[in-house]
């Protein structure tokens, strides 16, 4: 059964504009690492948006666990994204607050206007998230300041972040894009590690073939838009390849 | 081949530039010429016909009315505690209400989180405007007329006074925050109001503290002379003193202005260095 699902979607910016998306279609199911790879530009970043409605699709359907997100309501679409974590690439932590409230801003689907202004998080949440950033490997800094972290340690911020929601679905828009080559693949080894043992697909954007290849079990290529592949990783040859990034090359 | 073409079509002429520099350095001139007959003329017009040449006499009578003013007046200093705290409650309790004002302002006034931009960004524009196009005496006077003689009037004209200048800073400042994290905090599922005070708030405060700090410092200069019109404060203490013609007593009243207005510099450099 499928996680997710993704229908015939497009996307224009502005009613003048080209479109960004032309018609995109896809599966991501219950134990799937899913990559969507392509070069700067392709729509990586507006499709991955369109799944928890930070960018607004102008038609097609997005389904998820069977409840279609296009076309619900505020109130509703706000309860679906408590279901769906989300890590990116620039990390957008909060710099100003603390590492153990960044974590905790997570939770601000379950938490109510009043306590958010003060807050205050239930116990329960609190012991999550210390244990959360015990296994991201930074339960010493959880009183620092989000500016004061490396690139790696914010992004584990992030992941830890994405993971107190309790998600169904991970969304990774680029998440090693900020980051080292060795510390990229820290970090998607840690992602994939707590994916796997939350039992949570993932959908991740990625340029790097390398890492797409490397931890992902599903890939998809878009290129202007329009889907170039779609298939299990091992189906991903050089001559596809070539044709996604055709673009790139010249 | 094709370069040569591009070439020839864009280059230009030495003659084009030098006609178009000689051009340019005649248009230079004629505005120079123009500003200062209109220097030239405000002279004449606002100070030389315009300034009582007679009363004011020789160059030494001119040092001797200035000389006037040299001397303090010690018997007046103990009147002038109690003003001196009043001007100082005037500007930080009026900055205090230009704070709570400026929230709405500011609200309506930032284009990217105004609720609804057609309607409520003007008025957050208009209520910046209103307030800094008025001068705080105009104000005072104004709420003098409403509210009567006192501190309260004083407390309003700083207060609507500070609105424009705290509340467009303020917005720029929103205007331009980060959008990363508000796409995190708004894919958690939270709602405006949390976006507000998680992902727009932490990332303006120390701008919109230290604007606060700075205008309040000026709020000090300006409850010291909003007495001028009765409203309060150390202006009143001023204005008798020279009514009375008792320069020393002048100079005193200057002299305290100065010593708060320093004491405030000195408490804003603090907190702006502990808070931000």
């Amino acid at each position: 059964m499928s996680v997710l699902e993704v229908n015939e979607l497009r996307v224009r910016y502005n009613a003048g504009s080209p479109e960004i998306l032309k018609g995109i279609n896809f599966e991501v199911g219950e134990n799937d690492f899913f990559a969507i790879i392509g070069p700067s530009g392709a729509g990586k970043s507006t499709l991955i948006r369109c799944i928890n409605r930070l960018v607004e699709p102008n038609s097609g359907k997005i389904y998820f666990k069977g409840n279609e997100i296009t076309g619900m309501s505020n109130r509703k679409l706000r309860i679906i994204r408590r279901d769906i974590g989300m890590i990116f690439q620039e990390f957008n932590l909060i710099d100003r607050m603390s590492v153990m409230d960044n974590v905790l801003s997570g939770r601000l689907g379950y938490t109510g206007n009043l306590r958010s202004f003060f807050k205050i998080f239930p116990r329960k949440e609190i012991e999550k998230a210390l244990n959360l950033l015990d296994r991201v490997g930074l339960s010493d800094q959880v009183d620092k300041r989000a500016d004061e972290l490396s690139g790696g340690q914010r992004q584990r911020v992030g992941i830890a972040r994405a993971l107190i929601q309790g998600p169904k679905l991970l969304l990774l828009d680029e998440p090693t894009s900020s980051l080292d080559p060795k510390i990229s693949r820290e970090i998607m080894s840690l992602i994939k590690e707590m994916a796997t043992e939350l039992n949570v697909p993932c959908l991740c954007n990625i340029h790097d073939v390398q890492l797409a290849m490397e931890f992902c079990n599903k890939i998809i290529g878009i290129k202007d838009g329009v889907k170039m592949f779609d298939g299990s990783t091992e189906s991903l040859n050089k001559q596809k390849l070539d044709e996604i990034y055709l673009m790139e090359v010249l | 081949m094709k370069s040569d073409q591009l070439l020839t079509k864009t280059a230009i002429n030495v003659d084009d530039i030098l006609v178009k520099r000689n051009r340019d350095k005649v248009s230079h001139s004629i505005f120079f010429m123009v500003i200062m007959a209109l220097v030239l003329w405000s002279v004449n017009v606002t100070i030389i016909e315009d300034t009582d040449w007679e009363r004011m006499g020789s160059l030494g009578e001119v040092l001797a009315s200035a000389g006037r003013f040299i001397g303090v007046d010690f018997s007046l200093i103990p009147n002038l505690l109690e003003p001196a705290i009043e001007t100082f409650m005037i500007s930080c309790l009026g900055t205090l209400l230009g704070v709570i004002i400026c929230i709405p302002a500011t609200w309506f006034g930032a284009l990217n989180i105004t609720p609804f931009k057609p309607i409520t960004y003007p008025i957050g524009r208009f209520m910046m405007t209103i307030s800094r196009s008025i001068h705080e005496i105009v104000w005072a006077l104004f709420f003098v007329a409403v509210l009567g003689l006192g501190a309260l009037p004083g407390i309003f004209a700083i207060g609507v006074r500070s609105v424009g200048f705290i509340a467009k800073m303020s917005a720029e400042a929103i205007e331009d925050i980060k959008l990363g994290p508000i796409e995190a905090i708004r894919a958690t599922g939270a709602n405006r109001f949390q976006v507000l005070l998680y992902a727009i708030l932490p990332q303006v405060i120390p701008q919109v503290i230290g604007v606060i700090l700075f205008e309040w410092e000026i709020n000090i200069r300006r409850s010291a002379i909003l007495g001028l019109v009765g409203a309060g404060g150390l202006g009143l203490v001023f204005f008798r003193q020279m009514n009375t013609y008792n320069y020393h007593g002048v100079t005193t009243v200057i002299l305290a202005i100065l010593v708060i207005i320093i004491f405030g510099e000195i408490v804003s450099h603090f907190s702006r260095k502990r808070m931000i």
